[in-house]
């Protein structure tokens, strides 16, 4: 990976999704020195686009407005992995031999229509037919998942409140957040209930917003930068989409499933990560995803977000630029984004938000009720 | 009931208050809501089955804001119920508080009802027995 980059997320008002696509392509184009001409295939995350802002068959409409008519585009959709899965189709070309340089893009517009409406795009990554036919929504699922957490290790809500505390405040440092001011536990605490036991400060936004990635070869790589970042390893799996059809409701299995492909493929372990960025939709979901992705035992994330072991300057940073709750979660971005954050971390251009150890970084970025996943663990080129 | 099963038709019987679930033909495993492929053995030739309406609740939640279908319907409970038969189905609930959720416990006998929503569509429903 020889560049990356993100656009201001948020309610851009009066930006289309094309004008948000075209600016994280340009940022990790030519406001980084990678001349467009070299890009020959472009992998395009939306999730969408036809219901939020009347617009199918987005890839070439997108990559024609940024600039680069001609090449091959192809969006992909998973929901919320949506731009995961992008990323790792531009891994497996680039490994089949097929190009040499190519672009990940993803965007999403969601601040175009009521938070009724936005929630009722967002159900469609649920199944229509049994589950949000009968008014289950994102909020829900996850307060579904949330009640078999508490019950069964004692989880509380103060518990995912301080998840919300983390992000507000590792966000207010970030000045592409959505949010840019810190709450107190009080402030999560009182804020009302979406999905019980899920109140609003549990919840990721809805959010606009857009990040670009460049990958080339091996060889190829360092005519772009002395300093890439290696991809070690990419996993991805599914589950059934109907949380009644799972087993267990206090894990994903999608996730400990890429989770494990991904660490084979690096021949590394949960130890050896240094800083995480995993999907927190919603609070409860940043800790089974620690869980899921073997930072802690199961029931024990809670235990480690109490003492602090999670935080900025703690010893398994998660989510140090603010995640989704406090960043802005645009959908089909949100993938393509987090291994944004992990690409500035690992080169030491975080800023304020810098973690102090950043040899090897992992992004998890699920769909959905969590029946896609797809994790991606990254190296500095020194490591 | 030897048509072969259809989610349409599955869902025709809840709006008609008439429950229905699969049954693998393969090793009998009962299948709600209905899969192209058993959960226990992977075959794929189903039949109808009924079931006795006896389940406990595995896990819940209660919506607050919901989609503009559902709006004049909130709060309302949303569960996942497992079935005396070992498969598990999503539905409301009712005769319970929303705004008292943590009174319901985890584990407790229900039996399956059908509850018309404002909506206008009828949907599963579990209640105390």
């Amino acid at each position: 990976m020889v560049s990356a980059a993100q656009t201001k997320f948020g309610r851009l008002k009066g930006l289309t999704l094309r004008e948000i696509f075209g600016e994280a392509v340009d940022k990790a184009t030519i406001h980084s020195d990678i001349p467009k001409e070299d890009i020959q295939a472009a992998f395009i995350g939306t999730f969408i686009p036809e219901m939020l802002v009347h617009q199918g068959h987005t890839a070439p409409l997108l990559i024609d407005f940024a600039g680069m008519r001609g090449i091959p585009a192809t969006r992909h959709e998973a929901a919320c992995a949506s731009g995961a899965t992008a990323l790792r189709s531009a891994i497996m070309a680039i490994e089949s031999g097929l190009y040499d340089t190519v672009l990940v893009a993803a965007a999403e517009k969601m601040s175009s229509v009521s938070t009724n409406k936005a929630t009722e795009a967002l159900a469609a990554a649920a199944d229509d037919k049994f589950e949000s036919s009968m008014g289950l929504t994102f909020p829900g699922v996850f307060g579904i998942a949330a009640v078999s957490h508490m019950e069964e290790y004692g989880t509380t809500e103060e518990d995912m409140a301080r998840i919300a505390v983390k992000a507000h405040k590792n966000a207010s440092t970030n000045p592409l957040a959505q949010f840019q001011k810190p709450i107190s536990l009080e402030k999560a605490m009182d804020s009302r209930y979406i999905a019980w036991p899920l109140k609003l400060f549990d919840c990721s936004p809805i959010s606009d917003g857009g990040a670009a990635l460049v990958l080339t070869s091996n060889e190829k790589a360092k005519e772009y930068t002395d300093t890439p970042v290696k991809i070690a390893g990419t996993g991805q799996a599914s589950a059934s989409m109907n949380l009644c059809d799972r087993a267990h409701l206090t894990s994903f299995d999608a996730s400990i499933a890429a989770g494990k492909t991904a660490y084979e493929m690096a021949d590394l372990g949960p130890e050896d990560i240094d800083v995480a960025v995993v999907h927190d939709c919603f609070t409860i979901a940043e800790i089974i995803a620690s869980e899921d992705l073997g930072f802690f035992e199961p029931g024990h994330a809670v235990d480690a977000i109490r003492d602090g072991e999670t935080e900025l300057d703690g010893s398994k940073p998660i989510n140090p630029m603010g995640g989704l709750k406090a960043v802005g979660h645009p959908v089909g971005a949100t993938g393509v984004k987090q291994i944004v954050v992990i690409y500035k971390e690992l080169l030491g251009e975080a800023g304020k938000n810098q973690v102090p150890n950043h040899d090897i970084g992992i992004a998890h970025n699920f769909g959905g009720t969590g029946a896609s996943s797809v994790v991606t663990i990254m190296r500095r080129y020194d490591a | 009931m030897k048509d072969k099963p259809t989610v349409e038709q599955y869902l025709k019987n809840i709006e008609n208050g008439d429950f229905k679930a699969y049954k693998c033909q393969e090793c009998d495993a009962v299948v709600a809501p209905p899969s192209g492929a058993c959960y226990s053995c992977g075959g794929t030739d189903m039949e109808w089955t009924s079931v006795s309406g006896k389940g406990t609740l595995v896990s819940y939640t209660v919506i607050h804001v919901s989609p503009d279908e559902f709006v004049d319907e909130v709060p309302y409970y949303v569960a996942i119920v497992k079935l005396e038969e070992w498969t598990s189905v999503t539905g409301r609930l009712m005769g319970f508080d929303p705004l008292k959720p943590e009174e319901l416990e985890i584990g407790m006998d229900l039996v399956l009802d059908y509850h018309k929503g404002k909506s206008g569509k009828t949907y599963l429903a579990f209640r105390e027995p």
